[in-house]
């Protein structure tokens, strides 16, 4: 099980990752300011503002009734794929390389998914209701309509967001446990709550297995689902180029597409900023390449096979839909989504590039901004070339919309922030596990215990 | 008032064969503290069984028919005709039930774990915060002072680095 | 009864579409598109009776019209041989609508007269029945719109007026339907009759191409009209089982 030896102990580990939470420097603090003003600045403020004056301060129109708002809502969910799903998967397949990394991806996850859940507040035209699509009793004795595939998003998404909570959680008990015995004060308490009292027996490390795997083995199918769910909300209609059945195997597809390429970036952001560069390596990024090649290739396949169901089913409306893509307003989109997404991953063929870090960050980061275009195109265009030629209309997203969306990377940034502070954000148990046994350290003292 | 012998190992196999070995001598209730799990140990200290799984198919079960109530029990309540559908469509309610029989499995495995560990841990036991770095632990309790000259020698012939004493659990 | 005969009456009963087979009227319209002229009467009319605000020039030149019918007009062949078709499109009321399925939040949802019916006040803006729709009918209120002075005066008081964030959409005027169906009770506890009640569109054409009235009366005008042999439906191979019928303009 072990590919690789570390040179380092035990010991450096788990220095390393401790320092990484207790010791803060100012580069920290002013990166945290940062974000938490361009998030104020840029998410908050204009939300505010069109909660005041309306939706009309984004630029959705007739009928281009959805816009960037659910396109970026869809992308992060599709992102929060990345990070749970693949560490599950990685986890049943008992490979070694997710060790290091899994952590940081399962955070990505759930803030991804935060983020996501507040652009459903964003989006609707009376979010001060959005409560009403939970069913709760109350005395109305109304009930959602769970008919409706965003009611079936509402419950996927509620479930996805518990299940990945409790699993970064579960997955960090060990750990919490280890920062517990260095850190002194409010960290003290804190991590003693979180630990549960964890003292690494043999018996804990057992039910600690078991917990895990079956966690992991019931997420799998929630995280395919939940994406699936989610595109549901496009193929169950029945207007053209949106009612698809190719839909749920494309955006399960894109969103571990899009989430694995956003690993890679957050990894190599983790590597330069929080020191980890002995954990985070060459191997993991070859892997993520590999990976990211696969998922690039089948994303291809399923791009061509919409076009061709849409071009063989003969149709004057699919005809229409699928001109207006490639050569319509938007086609500039589109086949900037095209080299991004299904052109430029096919360097990742050569090792080379595979294991060089900054090349794969500069294509990683494409790579998102391509599957963003995508999930703008999916509602843009459809929405454009619909039945009726006299209702097509061209959506052109407004000021409030793009600040919008720059604010909620910075929101996203920011929560990632204080997680690296909170949670170890390197697994320390699992790396432990790839080394050899630890080096032999002489003992402290048998007298008293490191505070 | 019993007191705990506690053995550091540097490496997994000797704390194995500490813990096998005081096993055999009669010492029960064995505990081995470890950063990272340790494989063999089952054939050490015997076989443990993990209820965490009957909590969690108990956990889907009820999530299911939960789910199925859920959608088709507030369909019931004020029917509400969309769409041509019948008032219980089977599609629908039965995504419903298949997200809520993960939801409760997921979080019947948490209580399962919670339950089965016995964790958060209320009173203090036994414990060493180098078992949480790079130590390997073996602790017993001992009743007297003699099983602990005993436990003592165990330890130290396996390989101990070092044997410290501990007071047991608080009652 | 035993309690599993009472359950399977039960499954039975909620295995159907609650109202559909039983409707109590259902509320059609017909529209000959040989006799439309396209003046949009009918559209100003409807704008009068349920108080659609007037969204003003640049918000049309957003996209952002607010109209709850709109006449599409469609030209054939060039100067000086065009020919010009129009259709009034206005909510189809479709017995299968697509958009009552994907309200989160059951904010639309088809009544026992066939219409198909949104609630204001639930309305969360989800705008999901926007896209659902294949028609393109549902329009949003994407601002507060007000009246200035004196024009509230001219608001219809059976009509509410709808608040930013609320989608709203043509209601067939159910709030006559209402007051027919009042008065019918009123009078006798009798049926509405055919021509009693006309929604605004109806009752302003000049040409008298648009016809309303109940399907399930066998003598009213809009069944004469719905089995006509030119009448279609817009869309129908979508089964959306709408309850607008035209009649295809006959080129002579």
């Amino acid at each position: 099980m072990t590919t690789e030896t570390f040179k380092l102990g035990y010991n450096d580990i788990h220095d390393d990752v401790v320092r990484s939470i207790v010791k803060t420097g100012p580069k920290y603090y002013i990166a945290l300011a940062t974000a938490g003003s361009i998030t104020l600045l840029c998410f908050f403020f204009p939300w505010f503002y069109q909660l005041y004056y309306g939706i009309g301060a984004a630029g959705m129109n007739h009928p281009g009734v959805w816009g960037t708002y659910l396109a970026s809502f869809i992308f992060w969910i599709g992102l929060s794929h990345s990070g749970t799903l693949l560490s599950c998967v990685l986890h049943l397949t008992n490979s070694s390389w997710r060790k290091a990394m899994y952590r940081s991806a399962e955070a990505m996850t759930l803030f991804s998914l935060v983020v996501a859940a507040t652009y459903v507040m964003v989006h609707v035209g009376r979010p001060w209701f959005v409560h009403w699509a939970v069913p709760y009793p109350n005395q109305m004795e109304l009930w959602p309509n769970f008919r409706s595939p965003l009611m079936f998003d509402v419950m996927a998404i509620a479930t996805y967001i518990t299940g990945s909570t409790i699993f970064i959680y579960m997955g960090s008990i060990p750990d919490f446990a280890a920062v517990r015995d260095r850190t002194s004060g409010w960290r003290n308490t804190m991590y003693t709550l979180l630990s549960l009292g964890w003292r690494g027996t043999d018996k804990e490390w057992h039910r600690l297995h078991w917990a895990y795997t079956f966690l992991a083995v019931l997420i799998i199918p929630l995280a395919v689902s939940v994406h699936s769910i989610v595109s549901w909300d496009f193929a169950m209609s029945i207007v053209p180029s949106l009612h698809q059945t190719i839909f749920a195997p494309y955006f399960v597809v894109g969103a571990i597409y899009s989430g694995t390429a956003g690993i890679v970036t957050v990894m190599f952001v983790l590597r330069k900023t929080m020191g980890f560069e002995q954990y985070i390596t060459k191997v993991h990024f070859d892997n993520l390449g590999k990976l990211l090649l696969v998922l690039s290739l089948i994303w291809t396949y399923i791009n061509g096979v919409e076009l061709f169901t849409a071009w063989y089913s003969g149709t004057s409306e699919e005809y229409e839909a699928l001109g207006y893509k490639l050569f319509g307003y938007y086609a500039w989109l589109y086949w900037e989504m095209i080299l991004f997404c299904a052109v430029a991953p096919l360097l990742m063929f050569s090792t080379r590039f595979r294991t060089s870090f900054v090349p794969m960050l500069i294509l990683s980061i494409a790579i998102n901004i391509g599957m963003f275009t995508e999930r703008f195109l999916i509602i843009a265009t459809s929405l454009s070339r619909q039945y009726l030629p006299d209702a097509w209309g061209v959506y052109v997203p407004s000021l409030v919309e793009i600040s919008i969306m720059v604010g909620s990377f910075a929101l996203f940034t920011t929560l990632f922030l204080v997680f690296v502070k909170i949670f170890p954000s390197v697994s320390m148990y699992e790396v432990k596990e790839t080394m050899a046994t630890p080096k032999m350290e002489p003992l402290a003292p048998a007298s008293g215990s490191p505070a | 008032m019993t007191s705990n012998v506690i053995g550091l190992f540097h490496d997994p196999e000797s704390a194995l064969t500490a813990a096998g070995e005081l096993k055999g001598a009669g010492f029960e209730s064995l505990e081995i503290m470890s950063p990272v799990p340790i494989h063999g140990v089952e054939a050490v200290l015997g076989k443990k069984k993990s209820v965490i799984k009957n909590f969690t198919f108990m956990g889907a079960l009820i999530g299911g028919i939960s789910g199925f109530a859920l959608a088709a029990g507030t369909a019931i309540a004020w029917p509400h005709p969309v769409g041509g559908r019948p008032i219980i469509t089977m599609p629908p309610f039965l995504i419903i039930t298949y997200e809520l029989t993960i939801l409760f499995g997921i979080l019947a495995t948490v209580l399962g774990f919670i339950v089965s560990s016995r964790l958060p841990a209320f009173r203090n036991r036994v414990y060493v915060p180098e078992s949480a770095v790079d130590k390997f632990v073996v602790t017993a309790p001992c009743d007297d002072a003699e099983h602990f000259k005993r436990a003592e020698a165990i330890l130290n012939q396996a390989g101990a680095e070092q044997v410290r004493a501990m007071s047991g659990e608080e009652s | 009864m035993s309690f599993f005969s009472r359950f399977m009456d039960g499954w039975r009963k909620y295995r159907k579409p609650g109202y559909y087979e039983e409707f109590d009227y259902h509320w059609t319209m017909a529209i000959d598109l040989d006799k439309c002229t396209g003046c949009e009467a009918c559209m100003t009319a409807c704008q009068a009776e349920n108080n659609i605000p007037v969204v003003g020039e640049e918000e049309v030149a957003r996209g952002r019209e607010m109209q709850w019918i709109r006449v599409e007009r469609y030209w054939e062949g060039e100067y000086p041989n065009a020919k010009l078709n129009f259709i009034p499109m206005m909510c189809q009321h479709c017995d299968a609508a697509p958009c009552e399925t994907v309200c989160p939040v059951a904010a639309t949802y088809h009544n026992q007269d066939g219409l198909n019916a949104q609630i204001y006040n639930r309305c969360i803006g989800t705008r999901a029945c926007a896209v659902y729709c294949p028609y393109e009918v549902r329009y949003f209120n994407y601002y507060d719109h007000g009246w200035d002075s004196p024009l509230e005066q001219q608001l219809n008081p059976d009509v509410t007026v709808r608040g930013k964030g609320v989608m709203e959409k043509c209601t067939f005027c159910i709030q006559r339907i209402r007051q027919a169906k009042d008065m019918a009770k009123d009078d006798d506890r009798r049926r509405v009759q055919d021509g009693e009640v006309q929604p605004a569109c109806v009752q302003t054409c000049p040409t008298k191409a648009l016809v309303f009235g109940n399907r399930k009366d066998r003598e009213s005008e809009v069944y004469q009209s719905m089995t006509d042999p030119r009448n279609y439906r817009v869309l129908d191979e979508l089964n959306t089982d709408s309850s607008v019928f035209y009649l295809k303009k006959v080129d002579a």
